[in-house]
């Protein structure tokens, strides 16, 4: 492989130091109705000045960095002034990760991190998604089918316990808790004189201070608390093909659990990226196994990896799967898709909130009014945001072995599911999705969740994809039939 | 150009009885006994409540309520159909959320007869045909008595005359 430079437009990224000063300048023409202030010119001096450093500094940081990947060896040669050139023989390439900034993704970039075995990391900052996956491919080594472990306990990864729903979620369930338990001792916190104390003092001094301190006070209990949870669940886990060809997964600190799951019932894996963990570039792991017990059993128990690295996390995928299943580009699902989610979110969960603000304004004063026009200015862009990650994470494919089918906004879930375990299928469908011309399809499992949805599909593109993920259960019933129904 | 046709055979036409009959006990008969009740309390007690109560009384009881139960069972009888075909077995079912299900015969583990208290005196059944996945099962609802023993006993032999796989 030649040398290859970063992308250019990851000269782009540096710019964002000019959004605030330019942004205050742009107020400042508002508000002095487009006069400005020498003040305003000296920050516009100052902006152009620092634009013309950024530029030379990039376009310069850009010309010297350089990598490339040889038969034994990855090279990374960087730096602006001081000229680094590192190399990493391919065996002690540990994880490719790859991290992109929300400012990188609106670029389509990402920064390509080179995990090694105790050298630090290598930084490519940064490079469009198909390079870096590409790129990813390339450095891919196949390891030793015979290597019986396929992950185990690493302290450094306790820092994505945090990233979780339940970090936040957690303060507010220990809060209730304990105000469930005095209640129930027949004492009323707000009574209790410290507690009131705290109160009115936190409203009388300054709230841009209290309510930040407040904020951060749940998040660091919250942290803590998703790290003791994570400790004592995952403490010491091992993943490991045992001899007699079941995966096996041994964990937990004061509560150890050992799960057995045979793999002539293994029907699949998925990775699951809830949003924060999405943002923080992890993953978690679970097998779609059967015979594990109940629902609530089998999800507890199909669990394989706790929060870690993204890259970490495909590896066990692959070590499972025995293939590399998440590499391949998913079929993106129509653009209505993502109209519908919009749609459906407002309708749902902007417009009850607005109605309801709207109706107090009329019925106690405009406050009401303003703060539903507020509501309404702020959500629908979120929502908007949110519809199109949504539709974003859409996708099927097929490949040799596997269907693989993604989607989640707040929970990202990709499956690969074995296509010849697929023992039923079904078309969902109503009225208003049918005029989009879109299908809902489950493929069910004797594993896992059982039924596995790919929502809001093209109607044929359903057809198309049951017909050949898992062939001749749908053939009979297409028309005009095809050829070769059931051979 | 391919396109998933519905399943040949609709289900038995006594199933919309079945269906009204099922509306009137578990949906609108409650919702219109709750509006009637309402609407006497309001006429002994409050009798200028009813300029408003009568229309909100309509709107979101007697109306809804009268619309499910004339609609959904037409609806529901020209979507509910079942087809055995040469290697798998397709159900639709449903009325505003509408779901079309196939299951091949090879995955078949078990071909069941229910017959509900409210069926059973309409002499209709429902058959489940089960497979190794709860998210497979195949049901066919309303199918005549008669009919379903039939249809039951050719779906276990076409199971049987198709070689098994394992879940």
């Amino acid at each position: 492989m030649s040398w290859h430079s970063p992308h250019p437009r990851s000269l782009l990224v540096d710019y964002t130091w000019l959004a605030a000063p330019l942004a205050s300048t742009a107020l400042t023409l508002l508000a002095t109705g487009g006069r400005g202030n020498p003040q305003m010119w000296i920050t516009l001096g100052t902006v152009a000045i620092v634009f013309a450093v950024l530029t030379a500094c990039g376009v310069l940081r850009r010309r010297r960095t350089r990598y490339r990947l040889t038969d034994d060896a990855f090279e990374l040669e960087s730096g602006l002034f001081t000229r680094r050139a590192r190399r990493v023989p391919r065996t002690r390439i540990r994880t490719v990760d790859f991290t992109a900034s929300p400012v990188h993704r609106l670029l389509g970039l990402v920064v390509v991190r080179i995990g090694t075995a105790g050298e630090g990391e290598l930084r490519i900052d940064a490079l469009d998604r198909d390079a870096a996956r590409a790129l990813r491919a390339a450095m891919a080594r196949p390891e030793p089918a015979d290597e019986p472990l396929l992950a185990e306990w690493n302290p450094h990864w306790i820092r994505y316990a945090p990233l979780t729903f339940w970090a936040v979620g957690g303060v507010f369930v220990a809060v209730g808790t304990v105000y469930r338990v005095l209640d129930g001792f027949g004492v009323e916190p707000w009574r209790i004189g410290f507690v009131r104390e705290a109160f009115s003092a936190f409203g009388a001094s300054a709230l841009w201070l209290t309510i930040p301190l407040l904020l951060l006070a749940i998040v660091v209990l919250g942290s803590l608390g998703a790290i003791a949870l994570y400790v004592e669940n995952w403490w010491r886990f091992r993943v490991e093909w045992t001899g007699s060809g079941a995966l096996g997964v041994r964990r937990g600190l004061f509560t150890t659990r050992s799960v057995a799951m045979d793999r002539a019932r293994l029907r699949g894996v998925q990775l699951s990226e809830p949003l924060p963990l999405r943002a923080g570039g992890g993953a978690k792991v679970a097998a779609v196994a059967g015979s594990l017990g109940t629902a609530e059993e089998t999800r507890r128990r199909s669990t394989l990896l706790p929060p870690v690295p993204l890259a970490e996390a495909l590896r066990v995928v692959r070590r499972v799967a025995g293939r590399d299943v998440f590499d391949r580009q998913l079929t993106p699902h129509p653009p209505i898709a993502r109209r519908r989610r919009f749609r459906r979110a407002m309708l749902f969960a902007v417009l009850p909130v607005v109605v309801a603000l709207v109706v107090l304004g009329v019925l106690f004063g405009t406050g009401y009014l303003i703060s539903a026009a507020a509501f309404a200015v702020v959500a629908t862009p979120v929502t908007a945001w949110l519809a199109r990650d949504a539709h974003r994470s859409l996708g099927h494919a097929v490949d040799d072995e596997h269907l693989i089918a993604r989607s989640g906004t707040f929970t990202r879930r990709t499956v690969a599911l074995q296509r010849s375990g697929v023992v039923a299928w079904t078309f969902h469908s109503n009225p208003f999705s049918r005029r989009a011309g879109l299908v809902s399809l489950t493929a069910a499992v004797a594993a896992g969740e059982q039924g596995y949805r790919i929502p809001d599909l093209r109607a044929a593109d359903a057809e198309d994809l049951a017909d050949t993920a898992a062939p001749g259960i749908v053939t009979e019933f297409l028309v005009p039939p095809r050829e070769g129904a059931y051979t | 150009m391919t396109r998933l046709r519905p399943p040949g055979h609709r289900v038995s036409p006594v199933a919309q009885r079945w269906w009204t009959a099922q509306a009137l006990l578990v949906l609108s008969g409650p919702a219109l006994l709750t509006a009637l009740a309402l609407g006497i309390c309001s006429l002994l007690w409050f009798p200028g409540a009813l300029v408003w109560l009568g229309p909100l009384l309509l709107v979101t009881l007697v109306l809804p309520a009268i619309g499910y139960l004339t609609v959904m069972p037409r609806w529901r009888y020209r979507v509910h159909a079942w087809e055995l075909g040469e290697f798998a077995v397709y159900s639709a079912s449903g009325w505003f959320w509408q779901r079309r299900r196939i299951a091949p015969l090879s995955r078949v583990q078990t071909v069941d007869v229910v017959r509900g208290p409210l069926q059973q005196s309409f002499g209709l059944a429902t058959i489940v045909v089960t497979t190794a996945s709860t998210a497979g099962d195949v049901k066919i609802a309303g199918v005549s008595d008669a009919d379903a023993e039939e249809i039951a006993a050719r779906i276990g032999e076409a199971a049987q005359a198709v070689p098994g796989e394992a879940a």
